[in-house]
């Protein structure tokens, strides 16, 4: 095994076992009951999931299309050298993300109030939503854009036939963020 | 030794002398008392007390009636300030050291004395009284002496005397100078020997002190043992409020402090509940209180409170089954405070539960601090008290006994606000493995390597 694997299982095997004795030391003592889902649900803020799903929204989006550059722009620089004209023709990005400003105040679940408790999860899901199809989103487009470019070389009329594709690898990205909308629609702000 | 008579109010006198003594709180310490006197005969003598028996005021006192009844009337007591069963070990020339010892002339009238009594300990309150005491007996009033004014001082056998001399006891820092003193004091007894064996004339001798030089603290004095014991334990825990239906225990407890405030004309009022609550002087009435399977309330009835006439604090306590868990839990629903025909009414069940089996218990249940008491609603009386109860411990159901049972804590170990922490650190460790996962994987290109080959030179020069 090279050095990756022994960490990864080794983090793994640390990561279970801490749960493991942890949890029998609760059942041990007969104190299971503080072993409460809802109680972590309902005291950890909804600030905190909104910001996580905001964050992981941008980061996640940011980190497809870096990802679908790398995977282009190597084929660019490639294939670029026996044919210069690819070079600007293929650098098409998408980007999108939402972002939505989630305001009140509060302390406890009355004053929050359920409808905030949900505002803070779905802008957590949204984001999820957002970040994963942007990143997957990205690697496609990349993909295939290296594709068209490569081929672009070869033959200067494939690189439009080739274009089609990458449309529906975009489409990937929109879908998501239509998801995304949806999600944070019910979303209501304020007090 | 001459017979005497004793007079009969010596012992009352002597009891409430050694009362008022005890009431002033001092601590037990054990002196010394050696009695000798130049006739009587061996068969006289008191028998010595039992090793380590500590000689009381009234056995004292009898010692000495014996020990007066058969012997000269004239007494030579020697009151040093201080002394202790360990000066003599210490001094005493007692490790094979004789020459060192302080206290020779003290043993050489031990040993030619006929009868000697010693009694190792005797308690320091009853020591200090040897003078009243032997006053009684002799009926006669003490002379304070030195060596030299007894020179001069002319002895009859027939007349009952009593010379007090006053030693000291040395207080320098190191040994040498205590040695010192106690050497002094036993020139003055071995004077006092040879003026009295000079004269002739028969004694009684008693070297004795005031109070213990060391003490040796063998009963504990103070509230805890000598076991060990937690700071905060020394004080009085008082029992928590019972409440009982039918004999059996329903309802307890416990709290260090029950304050309330009352906003009264831009002021905050405060007044703590608990020493009317819990302990000797409770005035708290429970009347109003029930309990069954399903519900709980005690209430607790004060009077003349923050100005009202009747006030009632009122805990409202239930438990159900609930199915997500599984268990039984009980929630202390409402915290209602009743004055005077008004209702304050706080909600608690947010906050304020536990299984039903155990007890909950929490450092500071409060209105405003940390709150876990919320007014019932925004126009509710509620919002002008302030409660704050500190270590409050309750419970009322499955009360076994007349103690708490097992307390479920407010404070868990993991906080909100660590789990948050350890969520979102989580994640980004998470997103960072990844990322040095794929950093870590890159590789350069090596297709066109040649390690046989010539080395790539790049010329500085153009």
């Amino acid at each position: 095994m090279n050095g990756h694997a022994i960490l990864y299982t080794g983090v793994t095997l640390a990561f279970w076992s801490t749960i493991l004795i942890v949890g029998i030391c609760y059942t041990i003592f007969d104190l299971g009951f503080r072993f409460d889902v809802a109680w972590f649900l309902t005291e950890t803020s909804p600030f905190m999931w909104a910001n996580l799903g905001i964050g992981l929204a941008i980061s996640l989006s940011v980190v497809g299309a870096a990802w679908g550059i790398y995977i282009t722009g190597s084929s660019i620089i490639g294939g670029g050298v026996k044919a210069p004209r690819i070079k600007t023709k293929n650098l098409v990005r998408y980007f999108p993300y939402i972002a939505c400003i989630l305001n009140f105040s509060g302390t406890t679940p009355e004053t929050i109030g359920a409808r905030n408790y949900q505002a803070g999860y779905s802008m957590f899901g949204a984001g999820l939503t957002v970040g994963f199809s942007n990143l997957f989103c990205g690697i496609c487009v990349g993909i295939v854009g290296s594709g068209a470019a490569l081929a672009d070389a070869q033959n200067a009329s494939l690189f439009v036939k080739i274009l089609i594709v990458e449309i529906f690898g975009s489409a990937i990205g929109l879908f998501g963020v239509i998801v995304a909308i949806l999600q944070t629609s019910k979303v209501k702000m304020g007090d | 030794m001459a017979d005497m008579k004793v007079p009969g109010r010596g012992c009352t006198a002597a009891l409430a002398v050694l009362l008022t003594f005890s009431a002033l709180g001092r601590c037990a310490e054990q002196v010394p008392l050696i009695m000798w006197s130049s006739e009587g005969s061996a068969t006289t003598s008191p028998s010595p007390p039992a090793a380590g028996h500590v000689v009381s005021g009234d056995q004292l006192e009898s010692y000495l009636r014996a020990a007066l009844s058969s012997s000269p009337h004239n007494v030579l007591l020697f009151m040093q300030e201080r002394l202790s069963v360990d000066d003599f070990t210490m001094y005493g020339g007692v490790f094979g050291n004789k020459q060192d010892s302080s206290f020779t002339n003290l043993e050489a009238a031990l040993q030619s004395s006929t009868t000697s009594l010693v009694l190792p300990a005797v308690d320091s309150l009853a020591t200090g009284e040897v003078t009243g005491l032997l006053q009684e007996q002799l009926d006669t009033s003490p002379l304070y002496m030195d060596p030299e004014t007894l020179a001069q001082l002319r002895l009859n056998a027939s007349v009952a005397t009593l010379l007090v001399f006053r030693l000291p006891y040395g207080t320098g820092v190191d040994m040498m100078s205590t040695k010192d003193v106690l050497s002094g004091n036993d020139d003055v007894i071995g004077q006092v020997m040879n003026i009295m064996n000079s004269q002739s004339v028969p004694y009684t001798a008693v070297y004795t002190a005031l109070s213990a030089s060391r003490t040796i603290e063998d009963v504990p004095l103070s509230l805890h043992s000598v076991g060990r014991s937690l700071l905060q334990s020394r004080q009085k825990i008082s029992p928590p409020v019972e409440f009982q239906e039918k004999g059996s225990t329903c309802i307890l407890l416990w709290a260090e402090n029950l304050n309330v405030e009352l906003l009264r004309s831009g002021k905050w009022e405060r007044h703590d509940l608990a020493p009317m609550t819990f302990g000797e002087s409770s005035r708290v009435k429970l009347s109003g209180s029930f309990c069954n399977a399903s519900h709980s309330r005690l209430v607790l009835n004060y009077e003349n409170v923050l100005n009202f006439r009747s006030f009632k604090l009122i805990f409202a306590m239930s438990q159900r089954h609930y199915k997500v868990s599984a268990r039984r839990w009980f929630t202390m629903d409402q915290v209602v405070l009743e004055y005077d025909g008004q209702k304050a009414t706080f909600n608690a069940s947010r906050y304020v539960y536990a299984p039903a089996e155990y007890s909950y218990r929490c450092e500071s249940v409060s209105s405003f601090r940390y709150a876990q008491l919320f007014p019932h609603s925004d126009k509710d009386r509620a919002n002008q008290w302030r409660l704050s109860f500190d270590d409050f411990q309750i419970q009322g159901f499955n009360v076994t006994g007349q103690d708490f049972s097992y307390a479920s804590d407010c404070a868990s170990f993991f906080t909100p606000g660590i789990w948050m922490g350890l969520f979102t650190s989580l994640l980004m460790v998470l997103i960072l493995t990844y990322g040095l996962h794929m950093i870590l994987q890159l590789r350069t290109m090596d297709r066109f390597d040649d390690p046989k080959g010539p080395a790539i030179s790049v010329p500085q020069t153009e």
